[in-house]
């Protein structure tokens, strides 16, 4: 699957986590991730959460926000047990990557990209929350992280990937098609690359790489998060530009293969889930606004 | 028939109401199963300011109190009508629903002329039930002659509009709008198919009225339904709430026998059929959901 382009990328972009932007929370935060909830330290996610006076700042305001439950925290200590630990570190997770971009280097709208984000995480997670799956909170990270690899592209093939990003928006079609069209390879498959030099947890791992085309085989996030990206990309969460799309999301095969993990699935009143989501636009909206774009 | 709740937006900001009273989402559950109108979080400050003229007029002092009258207390399903005419209450306006405009432009209308056009067919129906005072047919006369160079060049195309209320369908036919009803139309497209009737009104004009033929139809008439055939898309918004679930779904199931295989239902923005209907399947537009009546043999994939 890989290309020829990527291969020479590779270096690069397994380099990516020398550049001085990358903050010093970022490995011991994978490291921890990786842990089972019951040996988590709080005190070591508190000291990460205040290690940077801005993080610090967006796991206040994340705490506080109605999407979260609208806890009214004053103190990071409050602020994670308020949240749990497993959505901490996600919130945390969010705030690093964020920190890795240089505004210069944001192809993307940075505004545009952390709705998506946010948005899919969201909806990741209530959609495992609706379904019965155990892990919610890595739903939410898996939707997340999940276009990881606009990151990496932004970063070691700024041009070429702008380029794909205007011709999507000018044909009006999915961006991934674009890219391997234009470069060779996909945001997943760069994207891939970090998150295994990352050591990011395997399963987040699979829907970084494959959130583009599920496989029967599959993991449950996989498809999970397949559905929670094209839902968003239909209302108003995308990628910043009209595609034209009509999806029979529960006619999909990822659906089916969801579904073979939880039955329940078929059940969902999909048109009251996405008026939901209709009504969380503007907080998500008001809740990137001030958490992502503030830069130190 | 129409809904206007974004219209009532000021309205519902002078509104102090605790919102967040739970009683104001069970109101919520108990509308969306009775008439498939959801209200998402951020729209309950309309709930609450409707809720607050039927709480008025039957004296209850708090939301918990109002919801008896609508579950416990003798007249409840009176009391539930007189609600859903509370927010249903509003006037419409032409080109309402861009998102919905938009998905037809660029998936519906395509998908049926590649399929239409395989079999030799050149021909379009469409059909507006429950058009209250004609502004959704006339936006979608506009739409589809701005069409007729383009996508639909070579096709005729008919609009049937009906409505059971003969007021209504008479003000349809007369086609007099004022400002309100063309606050979304350009003016480009006012001066191309309208005419002035005086400062502040406008008249379809003939090209408009010549593409729409309106009758009386009442949804639950069986006998008339079952000859409506051959539709390729039916719009049928804000009408469904005013009927029981039963009713509801055999409307629904006339709708699914009126359309052609490949044909599509739009319904009112916070409409669902849930639980109403398993025959059409949920298609996700951009900003916008419709139904879709898949063609003989379908089992999933792209519609």
């Amino acid at each position: 699957m890989m290309s020829e382009k990527l291969e020479k990328l590779r270096p690069r972009i397994q380099s990516l986590d020398a550049i001085p932007t990358v903050p010093a929370i970022v490995q011991p935060l994978t490291a921890m991730l990786r842990l089972p909830a019951d040996e988590i330290d709080l005190e070591h996610v508190i000291e990460l959460v205040s290690f940077d006076k801005t993080i610090a700042a967006q796991c206040l305001r994340m705490a506080n926000s109605p999407l979260f439950g609208r806890r009214q925290t004053d103190t990071v200590r409050s602020a994670v047990i308020a949240l749990g630990l497993k959505r901490v570190q996600a919130i945390l997770m969010g705030c690093c990557l964020n920190m890795v971009m240089p505004a210069e280097k944001w192809v993307f709208d940075p505004v545009t990209f952390w709705r998506h984000s946010v948005g899919c995480a969201l909806v990741s997670r209530r959609m495992a929350q609706a379904i019965g799956h155990p892990d919610p909170e890595k739903a939410y990270l898996a939707g997340l992280l999940h276009d990881l690899g606009m990151l990496v592209n932004s970063l070691v093939c700024g041009e070429d990937f702008r380029k794909c990003l205007q011709a999507a928006a000018e044909e009006h079609v999915a961006l991934h098609r674009v890219e391997q069209q234009h470069l060779g390879f996909t945001h997943c498959d760069s994207g891939k690359i970090l998150a295994d030099q990352w050591r990011i947890p395997s399963e987040v791992t699979e829907v970084v790489e494959f959130h583009h085309r599920v496989a029967p085989t599959a993991g449950p996030l996989v498809p999970l998060v397949y559905l929670s990206d094209l839902l968003c990309r239909v209302r108003d969460l995308g990628y910043g530009y009209y595609e034209v799309m009509g999806i029979d999301l529960a006619g999909d095969a990822a659906w089916m293969v969801l579904v073979q993990h939880y039955p329940q699935l078929a059940n969902m009143d999909l048109a009251r889930f996405t008026m939901d989501l209709d009504g969380a636009i503007k907080e998500i909206a008001a809740l990137v606004e001030a958490v992502f774009t503030s830069r130190k | 028939m129409s809904i206007d709740l974004e219209q009532q937006k000021n309205a519902g900001a002078l509104i102090t109401e605790d919102l967040s009273d739970p009683n104001y989402l069970r109101i919520r559950d108990l509308i969306y199963q009775i008439s498939g109108i959801y209200q998402s979080e951020d729209k309950l400050y309309l709930l609450a300011s409707r809720c607050a003229r039927r709480m008025a007029a039957v004296k209850a002092k708090t939301p918990g109190e109002y919801l008896e009258h609508l579950t416990i207390r003798a007249n409840r399903d009176a009391e539930l009508r007189l609600l859903l005419n509370e927010i249903t209450i509003g006037e419409t306006y032409m080109f309402r629903s861009p998102p919905q405009l938009q998905a037809l432009k660029s998936v519906v209308l395509p998908q049926i002329i590649e399929a239409k056009a395989k079999l030799g067919f050149k021909r379009l129906r469409l059909w507006s039930a429950g058009c209250s005072t004609g502004e959704e047919p006339y936006t979608l006369a506009m739409f589809l002659l701005e069409e007729s160079e383009g996508l639909l060049k070579g096709w005729t195309c008919e609009i049937l509009a009906t409505d059971l209320n003969d007021n209504s369908l008479a003000a349809a036919k007369a086609g007099v709008y004022g400002e309100y009803a063309l606050r979304s139309t350009t003016q480009q497209l006012r001066r191309k198919y309208f005419q002035p009737v005086d400062e502040k009104r406008m008249r379809a004009g003939d090209q408009l009225k010549s593409l729409i033929r309106f009758d009386r139809v009442n949804l639950s008439d069986d006998s008339k339904m079952v000859f409506l055939k051959g539709l390729d898309i039916i719009f049928c918004c804000n009408v469904l709430i005013y009927f029981d679930l039963s009713s509801k779904r055999k409307v629904v199931q006339h709708f699914n026998a009126n359309l052609l295989p490949g044909g599509y239902l739009f319904l009112g923005h916070a409409e669902s059929l849930y639980q109403v209907d398993d025959t059409f399947r949920l298609v996700h537009f951009p900003g916008t959901i419709g139904y879709w009546k898949p063609p003989v043999g379908y089992s999933g994939g792209k519609p």
